[in-house]
């Protein structure tokens, strides 16, 4: 089962964990000074390496053998980069079944380790991808110095070379108007908030990503427990905002409108889907409806334009997918 | 409007990105667009346009052309290379180009130095940079450290000599 259908911890509030590594090899220059042949040895050498992985089964994918659909689908699914799915040349992928590891090779880095876990569960998505960075490091002479510790393409990432984030749902605080200045806070403490699944404006569906920003001189677990903590309190200040919010009668006829449309609606668009998703989750987790929310939020996730084409192996039409979405969710909700 | 990369070109292009609450402008030619990879406007993955623009490289982003002819001998890459694109060439650039680079690096992450994961097999360890005497204070420290928990007092007491001499005390 794929790790979005499954539920975690504060799972109506942090929808998921992600952690990434970024390695890259010292015998190599970086993948944007490398030619597609070169990028494809590179490739071969880390999947060599990945044989020695055996916690569970790895595919591995050459990007270019993907339809752009395909490639798009992971996109949004979050388990590539945009740009990984449009420039396919001398890249590959390795995805677990469960879709809870996905390396990315020659992206903006040689090697790109992620690990998505469902709900909070910072620490243990840390683990995984450390144990896979362990098994890649016997074979491959990683890039790095001691000061500057893993050398990555672009500066940003110096350091551990590891971005964690929370996915994190924000109805009551969005509602509140407190994301602006929660997110200025946020950054005076070396995080990033900002709007996810979006494209282009922000924070569709009330989602946001909450991201280690420094990655040099502090260890990987310090910044764990930063993100998880100011994670916790968001959390916290989430829960209190929701529970004033339950009290007004206008907030709850927009759960129950929102419920309505699920049930009824003839298309969906995908914005349209998750942001009605928001409001019924918020309802759901506050007892005030009874609706299968976890599977709601995974249907957010699947019912994407190009993922939906996935499913039905086939190219569809926009409206062509707007009346499936719609009627996929009919069924979800009896 | 004039492309901010180029400063060439009439820009095309215009992004404006709102992180932290802060919001940033960007406005580039078609080229200069394409160049830096810009289009992809759901990219949460890589922040390399808001860095550069945010002063990532600072003001030497807009005063290139000085050092063309001094290249990294491994993936001829000259600095100039690295400010345009937003990316170092490879390892041993960041050796070659390290007292330039240095700046961008510390206005990102701070002061401080790697502590975190370490390569068990970490064949190549060429020092990137003399040491201050804190951070040889703080390693013979560590090692110290390291010495009591395998209960060779001796050598900790050695090290422990060390410092006191580091810090000029007796």
């Amino acid at each position: 089962m794929a790790w979005y259908n499954t539920t975690g911890n504060e799972s109506g509030i942090v929808l998921s964990t992600r952690v990434r590594l970024a390695r890259n090899s010292e015998d190599y220059p970086f993948p944007a000074r490398l030619d597609a042949g070169d990028r494809e040895k590179v490739c071969e050498i880390v999947r060599e390496a990945l044989s020695d992985y055996t916690d569970e089964k790895l595919t591995y994918r050459k990007m270019s053998e993907l339809e752009p659909y395909e490639a798009v689908s992971l996109a949004e699914k979050h388990l590539i980069s945009p740009g990984f799915a449009y420039e396919t040349q001398g890249r590959a992928l390795v995805l677990s079944e469960n879709e809870e590891v996905s390396i990315m090779l020659c992206e903006e880095d040689h090697i790109r380790i992620q690990v998505v876990l469902p709900g909070l569960a910072l620490t243990e998505a840390w683990e995984k991808a450390d144990k896979i960075d362990s098994v890649i490091e016997k074979k491959i002479n990683y890039a790095f110095r001691e000061h500057l510790g893993y050398l990555t393409q672009c500066p940003t990432n110096l350091g551990t070379g590891m971005r964690a984030s929370v996915m994190l749902h924000l109805p009551a605080l969005t509602g509140k108007g407190a994301m602006r200045r929660l997110s200025t806070t946020v950054a005076k403490l070396g995080l990033t908030l900002r709007g996810s699944f979006t494209d282009g404006s922000e924070g569709a569906g009330n989602i946001y990503q909450l991201s280690n920003q420094v990655t040099l001189g502090i260890s990987e677990e310090a910044a764990l427990q930063n993100l998880s903590s100011i994670a916790m309190q968001i959390v916290a200040q989430e829960k209190q905002a929701r529970a004033l919010l339950v009290k007004d009668e206008d907030f709850i006829d927009k759960i129950y409108r929102s419920w309505g449309v699920l049930r009824s609606a003839y298309k969906l668009s995908s914005r349209e889907l998750t942001n009605l998703v928001s409001y019924v989750t918020v309802g759901a987790c506050e007892g005030i409806i009874d609706v299968p929310s976890d599977k709601l939020i995974g249907a957010v996730i699947e019912l994407q334009p190009a993922t939906l084409n996935v499913s039905q192996g086939e190219k569809l039409t926009e409206n062509q997918r707007d009346i499936l979405r719609a009627q996929k969710v009919r069924e979800l909700l009896g | 409007m004039i492309c901010q990369n180029c400063k060439k070109k009439e820009a095309t292009t215009h992004i404006k990105r709102v992180i932290n609450g802060e919001a940033t402008e960007s406005h580039l030619c078609q080229s200069c667009a394409s160049t830096l990879g810009v289009g992809n406007f759901f990219d949460d993955f890589s922040l390399n346009l808001p860095d550069i623009f945010s002063g990532f490289f600072g003001d030497s982003a807009f005063a290139l052309g000085e050092s063309r002819l001094d290249r990294c001998e491994k993936c001829g890459c000259c600095f100039d290379d690295i400010i345009k694109s937003g990316s170092v060439g490879c390892a041993d650039c960041y050796e070659k180009f390290y007292r330039k680079l240095l700046p961008s690096v510390q206005r990102i992450h701070g002061k401080a130095g790697h502590a975190g994961k370490v390569p068990v097999k970490n064949t190549k360890k060429p020092e990137v940079k003399e040491k201050t005497m804190e951070e040889k204070i703080a390693d013979l420290n560590k090692e110290m450290e390291k010495a009591v928990s395998e209960q060779n007092f001796e050598r900790a007491a050695i090290i422990r000599d060390e410092i006191k001499k580091m810090k000029g005390e007796n």
